[in-house]
């Protein structure tokens, strides 16, 4: 099961220090809801870990990430990801190229995934996965966009670094269910889809 | 009463042949009495649960049990490295290629069983399975049969590789399997040159699973003190298991005893010998206690046993008026990642040559390539006799393809091919002898029965309007009852049928079969059987299948062999006492033999009314009072060789509506007639009928087993998984014909599977009518709203 996905986030700061934070690796994991780096294992490869909680069960993913290639002209970042869920069912792939480019002023961060997963995760959950993994792109990207935020000191910064501290540890599939489902009748009322 | 009025009642009192008798199997079921393989509990049994591959394709580069092991309750983990020993790390199939048991340093399809857990009970081994780490390393996946035999596929069969013969024919490629031809490629090819119309249709019969309500399962159970192995199995084959057991295990056959118990449900998926089975019998083996092993619905829809997945080409050269002059046929067959296929050896294509239909048809040429992929094994018969299902589609599609491209009507087309009576028995050119039917009769029938001029009429008028009607037709002709040896053998065993019928000083009586019922109502059916044949009350005829140690050899039940080749060996059997019975009679009447005549249920002295002997005096006599040098006792036992297949028929019409705006079908009327020659329990045919025209409906209607690219299996839940219930299944009316087989003891044909076959097409040929007058020629299953949604999106129908 392949999804592939194109995210574009208006970024508080500037495009430099969005470049800067993009390249803080377990600062852009922690924007994954329920991800963190583990360990570094070497300048570009990292061992991190995904939780996700779907009522009683919690399946959770351990991985590698490796950093493919860092641009730094084109502010571009190159990586990808592989993991396992413990119990050996599933695994999933993410395969993300993201840039910071300036567009009228303005910083803008564009990403370009594609998300392979395999085993009873496509199985069962394959329908639903375009949109869960829009969903988590987008809890990223508000992630993202309040980590830049943070690293300013005015009042934006205060209140994004709040919401930072309120971000859940991990992923609860059941409040993400409701998101999944409040973006699909948002698409069908002819609202925007919720970002 | 008259004599005429007593010789009915007596008749009617036997519940014979053609009486709609209950169901004998019905009691313990409603009930909630029937035993399962799952209801089966031994003291100290242990069970066994699977770790199953993530992947579709991958190398193992280890497998790490200790966390498993240490759980309490875990008595063993067992990979393909424990089972190298006993080398049953692979074992041989059906169709003469290999499969593993427990993956061999690779996986070759999603859910593969990697390694077996036995513990406790179920849901500590479910825990454990859980607790073994593999570490795979993946690889490219092959899921497009097309692309299989590319220069540049990836190898599946690394086993297999520099091995370029075949068990059918030499390989081609490293994931070709076979290559089978029939009939005469270059007449054909030379027809289709000078032909005044050729058409041509491509199709693709998806992949499918039988899905029964009981999924399979077995409890092993040896004895270490006498060395016997008993073993309770879903098996629609517990023979030939048996034999396949002892081939394997190294134990004499005469200590495997396979018991089938009660079964819910086979339609195919409860014939091939799974590693689930394997392993349990290994374990139990082993560890010297029985173990219990029952696959789960994910487990069954995954791994054992799916059905078709054949890519099919049809081409018919005709002349103007519509007229057959050849038929060829080319078939990319989608295997899996063994050749699992329940097939007679000879046939890895099964009997898909019976593809020239009800149809004379000149000359004819079917070319079959099976290929490897990273799905799962299998490719049975899923209700149907081996690969019949996709002959007549094949033939059935391309008919009416012809019929659209001459405009002419499709009833017209068939009634201008149709194999006359009067050339019955008809050989075809692909090599069958078609026994009986009378297809103009028969189709004249359902015609009229429908007022079919007036659908006609009625769908014009609603076209005008804009709305979307379409009339299904299909007018198949099946193979069944494999079969004669001369043809059909199983692992050399041919494929014969049994029966060993006891008569009781009393006059009851009790048969034992080489079959086995599934639902299929052979405790019922038998017993008229014999009834007719003997003159004694079914009522008090004991039927029992499925016990190695006590039935007789048999092949078992699937492919609607059980009336056509059990069913005649229950005749011959009973005719073998009767003939025994009428010795016994004249010698207690004091005549010859000659001098008497059979009349319901007794033997009586022609000319001499009252002197006469019922069966069940004679039964008595059996056994204290038999003529000078007969041996007592009054048994027999048959092993019947069929001299010819059956060859049962059926008219089928489908009426549907489609809904413009949302693509759902409406079934509006379906009507089913069908010919299995002589009908022995029409109550019970008329449920096989909506049975099978049920599962019909579910294939051509919802049911598919969809891949992605990754080789993950999309639907594989019931959630997914297309099994109607009463609330989707539309309103059957069924008919019948009666064109007895002239070879077969009874002159029946079988009826289980005509259903299913006849009706999966009948579907597609109303839905693509339904658009016919929009160029449209054919249309892919499963027609699902979504799907028929996006056809009329493309269509642009308003």
């Amino acid at each position: 099961m392949q999804v592939d996905l194109d995210k574009t986030f208006e970024l508080p700061g500037s495009a430099n220090q969005g470049w800067t934070f993009l390249q803080d690796i377990p600062g852009v994991a922690s924007c994954m809801p329920g991800a963190e780096i583990t360990e570094q294992v070497d300048q570009s490869n990292y061992k991190g870990s995904v939780k996700a909680k779907v009522g009683p069960a919690t399946m959770a993913f351990a991985g590698n990430i490796e950093i493919k290639s860092i641009d730094t002209e084109k502010r571009e970042l190159h990586m990808v990801g592989k993991g396992q869920d413990s119990k050996g069912t599933s695994s999933a792939t993410m395969d993300l190229t993201a840039w910071v480019i300036e567009e009228d002023g303005k910083a803008i961060l564009k990403g370009k995934a594609s998300v392979t997963v395999t085993g009873k995760a496509a199985s069962l959950g394959g329908r639903m996965m375009t949109q869960v993994a829009d969903q988590i792109l987008n809890q990223f990207g508000k992630n993202f966009c309040n980590n830049v935020a943070a690293m300013g000191e005015d009042e934006a910064a205060v209140q994004a670094r709040e919401e930072l501290a309120e971000q859940p540890k991990e992923l609860n599939g059941f409040a993400f269910a409701w998101s999944v489902f409040v973006g699909w009748l948002r698409s069908i009322f002819g609202g925007k889809a919720s970002s | 009463m008259t004599e005429q009025m007593d010789k009915e009642t007596r008749e009617a009192a036997l519940q014979g042949m053609g009486c709609s008798r209950k169901r004998k199997e019905d009691a313990r079921f409603i009930q909630g009495k029937g035993r399962y393989t799952d209801d089966i509990q031994m003291a100290g049994m242990l069970f066994a649960d699977m770790v199953r591959s993530p992947y579709a394709h991958a190398r193992i580069k280890s497998i790490n049990k200790e966390k498993a092991l240490a759980l309490p309750g875990v008595h063993a983990v067992l990979t393909a490295d424990d089972l190298k020993p006993l080398n049953l790390h692979w074992m041989p199939t059906l169709a003469g290629d290999v499969q593993a048991v427990l993956a061999d340093e690779k996986v070759h399809f999603q859910y593969q069983e990697v390694a077996v857990v036995v513990a406790d009970d179920r849901y500590i081994a479910a825990d454990a399975v859980d607790l073994v780490e593999v570490e795979y390393e993946e690889l490219p996946v092959l899921v497009d049969a097309h692309k299989a035999m590319d220069v540049d596929a990836p190898v599946l069969r690394e086993d297999l590789v520099g091995k370029m013969q075949g068990a059918h024919s030499e390989r081609k490629h490293d994931n070709h399997i076979f290559n089978w031809q029939a009939g005469d490629k270059e007449a054909t090819d030379r027809v289709f040159q000078n032909a005044e119309v050729v058409v041509s249709q491509d199709m693709y019969y998806h992949r499918v699973h039988p899905c029964p309500l009981e999924t399979c399962g077995c409890v092993a159970s040896f004895d270490k003190v006498n060395g016997h192995l008993t073993v309770y199995l879903t098996s629609q084959a517990p023979h030939v298991v048996r034999t396949v057991v002892s081939m394997l295990s190294g134990l004499p056959e005469s200590k495997v005893r396979v018991i089938s118990p009660d079964i819910g449900g086979g339609f195919g998926n409860k014939v091939g010998i799974y590693p689930g089975y394997v392993t349990a019998i290994v374990a139990s083996i082993v560890l010297g206690v029985p173990v219990k092993w029952v696959e789960d619905r994910m487990e069954n829809i995954s791994t054992t046993a799916f059905a078709r997945d054949y890519h099919m080409t049809g081409e018919i050269a005709a002349d103007k008026d519509g007229i057959i002059k050849a038929l060829r046929v080319n078939v990319l067959a989608d295997h899996g990642a063994f050749d699992a296929c329940a097939d007679p050896s000879k046939f890895p294509a099964g009997l898909m040559h019976i593809c020239t239909g009800s149809y004379d048809v000149p000359v004819a040429h079917l070319n079959v390539d099976g290929v490897y992929t990273n799905k799962a094994p299998g490719g049975v018969a899923y209700r149907c006799s081996f690969r019949v299902t996709e002959a007549v589609y094949v033939i059935e599609r391309t008919m009416d393809v012809l019929a659209q491209k001459l405009g002419i009507d499709k009833a017209e087309i068939r009634r201008r091919n149709f194999i006359k009576s009067e050339q019955m028995p008809y050989k075809t050119c692909l090599g069958w002898e078609i026994d009986s039917g009378n297809y103009h009769m028969s189709l004249q029938k359902v015609l009229d029965a429908v007022d079919y001029d007036g659908l006609r009429r009625e769908q014009e008028e609603k076209r005008a309007k804009g709305e979307l009607m379409g009339i299904g037709l299909v007018t198949f002709t099946e193979i069944v009852g494999a079969g004669p040896s001369r043809n059909c053998d199983i692992l050399g065993i041919g494929m014969f049928d049994s029966a060993e019928i006891r008569v009781h000083p009393t006059g009851s009586a009790i048969a034992r079969m080489g079959t086995i019922t599934q639902g299929q109502g052979h405790q019922t059916t038998y017993a008229q059987i014999i009834a007719t044949e003997l003159g004694l009350p079914s009522e008090e005829i004991q039927i029992e299948e499925g016990d190695t140690d006590t039935a007789p050899y048999g092949l078992g039940t699937y492919g609607s062999r059980s009336t056509p080749v059990a069913g005649a060996a229950t005749a011959v059997a009973a005719r073998k006492i009767k003939a025994k019975a009428q010795k016994i009679a004249a010698h207690l009447l004091e005549v010859s033999e000659d001098d008497l005549e059979w009349e319901v249920d007794r033997f009586k002295v022609k000319g001499n009314p009252g002197q006469e002997k019922t069966m069940k005096e004679i039964a008595w006599a059996a056994y204290n009072n038999v003529p000078e040098g007969m041996e007592p006792g009054l048994e027999a036992v048959d092993y019947y060789d069929p001299p010819n297949f059956t060859y049962p028929y059926g008219i089928y019409l489908c009426v549907v509506d489609i809904d413009k705006q949302t693509g759902e079908t409406s079934v509006r009327r379906f009507y089913a007639l069908d010919d299995c020659g002589t009908r022995i329990n029409p109550m019970i045919i008329d449920g096989q009928i909506h049975g099978g025209l049920n599962e019909g409906f579910a294939v051509a209607m919802g049911q598919e087993m969809p891949y992605d690219e990754q080789g993950n299996l999309l639907g594989n839940t019931l959630m997914d998984y297309f099994v109607p219930t009463f609330v989707e299944t539309p309103k059957w009316e069924t008919d019948f014909t009666v064109t007895p087989s002239p070879h077969h003891p009874l002159g029946a044909k079988g009826v289980a599977e005509s259903p299913h076959v006849g009706s999966i097409p009948t579907f597609t040929s109303a839905i693509v009518d339904a658009f016919a007058h929009l160029g449209v020629t054919h249309l892919n299953m499963p027609h699902t709203a979504p799907r028929l949604w996006k056809t009329i999106q493309e269509l642009g129908v308003k």
